[in-house]
């Protein structure tokens, strides 16, 4: 029989509870993490004085609070001195960040990645975004560690991407390329884009309070992040989430992994603009005008729309039997998909979802947009920290 | 989802003179949960929420408000009990800032004397409650905002007060497709945010996007409540143009024939 916790790690354990909760939940009165953690008055006092002392929460008295009597202090993460890297490769843009604890981005940087720019090229970029946040840090800030999310299957243990086909990356070692170029920047933990978003949307948007979630990331290719039971699937190498690739319609269009017919060939960017006949453009602005052209009363783009909703809501479908999600959230440029052709989406969805599965599930738009690969990412590099707060 | 409705309308008649509008409306609002009304031109629905706003009395039927039977008699009982209209035209000032819009007309409902830091502060705190990023400065005239941010404006008023229940009546049309997508995910979330939301809308993928629940008037009379789970936009068109879809929506029969056929009903 295995003895039961000792003291100190559940002293240990209890800082981490503490700190998540606040990260999480933002500035927090004593009451009330009093009421949501379950431990008594002394017990978190005793645990916000320790984090305070290695400088990951402050505590002040509130500035008002309408009720009579002592008011109860107020803890906040340490988000001006506590912070992550955040790092995103995406298809069309190379995206960096400073996060503080609490998730606040404190500066954020882009810049175009053009069709084609090899590994080496895209990591200088983001190395020379996190040169110029360094050399602006206060000196008392603390770097906890950095993260990355890439549009693409990257292999959980060591950031080597496997197969970024929208990206046009096979077997990359971007982790060990981004680690060189960051020198001495703490530990780089690298997860995929889709996934990082759902992590993000879960933890402070869309999905907050979901434990049962599916966000669908796309452009010209489609993703998904999923939570199931409340925890990531990530799979067994880190691989899961590529909804993009189930083979919807076996007589399709080739796909750009090989496959053919993958969902991502009838609902991805390209499809899109095929069928509203604009072959050859692509990018959100391109989603958005036929979008528009639709809404103008443009039958091409209307049957474009409809024929994209179609498909979407046939393969939500699929994913709703499977999963039985709470929410389904429609990133990148599914969000206009979505919204200019719900009716059509959500009319498949309910034909083809089994009534017990579909009953529950809202259909939502992510509450983060572009900036939940950045805050996501820094969710990787704070993960450490949060499960052992005294780590250093 | 809620079981029990924060509003719930029964029997609702309305005539204009000798021409009946309304007959025997019943409409159902949630809490948390968008409830679209929908329906050809004509069908009823601005008269329906006039009714309910306090604009036009009604003839018969009862307004239940979180369970208690309520009589409202003006635009000012429905505000007390915390609904809130945001009308097509909006009725907004293009001369004042965006602060001094979402207090107008609201000084003497309230009886309290607001000093101009309180107000802006509390007009900052409503958009932020409502992530409302597109608005830059709140000392903006309202005259230099776009139709979606007026829109913006226009909703946040209405929730300004503690509000409980709130109808919008199009209120995305004239606006582009950007300014779509940021009003209708602000009603969305207006509803996430526990208010019982009543949407009219001609749009049918307005109506799909943020729906819990689609109503469909049909020749004043309310064809069907249904889920937006267990519809397609097909039934919702066949609601909308005929009454009846399958076995949604009305009777074939007049109602009375009906009923001296349903088993265990007969009178
Ligand atoms: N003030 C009024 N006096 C007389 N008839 C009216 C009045 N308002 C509306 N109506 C009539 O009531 C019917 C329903 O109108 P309305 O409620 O505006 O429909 P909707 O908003 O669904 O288009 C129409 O036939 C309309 O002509
Ligand atoms: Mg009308
Ligand atoms: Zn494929």
């Amino acid at each position: 029989m295995r003895a039961g916790p000792t003291q100190e790690e559940v002293r240990r354990h209890n800082l981490g509870t503490l700190l998540r909760y606040v990260h999480v939940h933002g500035a927090t009165s004593r009451a009330e993490l009093t009421n949501r953690l379950g431990l008594n008055r002394s017990t978190i006092g005793a645990l916000t004085s320790e984090l305070i002392s290695v400088g990951l929460v402050s505590e002040a008295v509130p500035r008002e609070t309408g009720r009579a009597g002592r008011p109860s202090l107020v803890v906040r993460p340490e988000s001006g001195r506590v912070y992550a890297y955040a790092l995103s490769i995406e298809v069309d843009r190379l995206r960096a960040a400073r996060v503080g604890l609490g998730g606040r981005i404190l500066e954020q940087y882009e810049t175009e990645r053009p069709p084609g720019m090899g590994v080496d090229d895209a990591v200088q970029p983001l190395a020379r975004f996190i040169r110029q946040m360094r050399s602006s840090v206060p000196d008392d800030a603390r770097c906890v560690g950095s993260g990355l999310a890439v549009a693409g299957m990257v292999r959980r243990e060591d950031g080597m991407v496997r197969l970024a086909p929208t990206i046009g990356w096979v077997e990359e070692p971007v982790g060990p390329a981004l680690s060189a170029a960051l020198g001495e920047s703490g530990r780089l933990s690298i997860g995929n884009h889709a996934d990082v978003c759902a992590l993000a949307e879960h933890a402070r948007g869309a999905a907050v309070g979901c434990d049962n979630v599916i966000y669908l990331y796309g452009d010209v290719g489609v993703g998904a992040g999923i939570v199931a039971g409340g925890h990531r699937v990530t799979g067994h190498g880190g691989y899961s989430g590529e909804v993009g690739h189930m083979v919807v319609n076996p007589y399709g269009r080739p796909c750009s992994c090989g496959s053919r017919g993958c969902w991502e060939t009838e609902i991805g960017e390209h499809a899109l603009l095929r069928l509203a006949g604009r072959t050859g453009r692509t990018g959100r602005d391109e989603v958005l005008a036929v979008v528009d052209a639709a809404m103008r009363g443009d039958s091409q783009a209307q049957h474009a729309l409809r024929q994209v909703g179609d498909w979407l809501g046939f393969g939500v479908g699929n994913l709703v039997n499977i999963f039985n999600p709470e929410v389904v959230i429609f990133g990148g440029t599914l969000r206009d998909v979505y919204l200019g052709a719900a009716a059509q989406i959500r009319s498949r969805l309910n034909a083809v979802g089994l009534p017990a599965c579909r009953e529950h599930v809202r259909l939502r738009t992510p509450e983060l947009g572009t900036d939940a690969a950045l805050i996501g990412a820094a969710e990787l590099a704070f993960e450490h920290l949060l499960d052992d707060p005294l780590l250093s | 989802m809620a079981a029990t409705p924060l509003l719930e309308l029964r029997g609702i008649d309305k005539s204009f003179g000798p021409v009946q509008v309304l007959h025997d409306v019943g409409l159902s609002v949630y809490p948390g949960e968008v409830t679209a009304l929908v329906g050809d031109n004509g069908a009823g629905k601005s008269t329906l929420v006039k009714c309910i706003s306090g604009i036009y009395p009604i003839d018969g039927g009862t307004v239940t408000f979180e369970g208690n039977e309520v009589a409202i008699h003006s635009p000012r009982d429905a505000s007390a009990l915390g609904i809130e209209v945001v009308y097509q035209d909006l009725a907004l000032c293009d001369n004042l800032d965006i602060v001094q819009n979402m207090f107008l007309g609201r000084e003497k409902t309230s009886g309290i004397v607001l000093d101009e830091a309180t107000m802006e502060e509390m007009a900052g705190e409503t958009l932020r409650s409502l992530s409302v990023r597109t608005v830059k400065s709140l000392r903006q005239l309202v005259a230099s905002l776009s139709g979606g941010q007026r829109q913006t404006v226009a909703i946040a008023k209405a929730v300004l007060w503690n509000s409980r229940v709130v109808i919008l009546d199009e209120p995305t049309a004239a606006l582009g497709v950007a300014q779509t997508a940021q009003v209708l995910e602000l009603v969305r979330r207006l509803a996430d945010n526990g208010l019982g939301v009543v949407l009219i809308s001609h749009n049918m993928n307005d109506v799909f996007a943020v729906s819990d629940r689609i109503a469909a008037l049909y020749l004043g009379r309310m064809a069907a409540q249904v889920k937006a789970s267990d519809v397609t936009h097909s039934q919702i068109v066949e609601l909308i143009t005929g009454g009846r879809s399958g076995n949604l929506g009305l009777p074939a029969e007049k109602p009375s024939e009906f009923i001296d056929i349903t088993p265990g009903e007969a009178q």
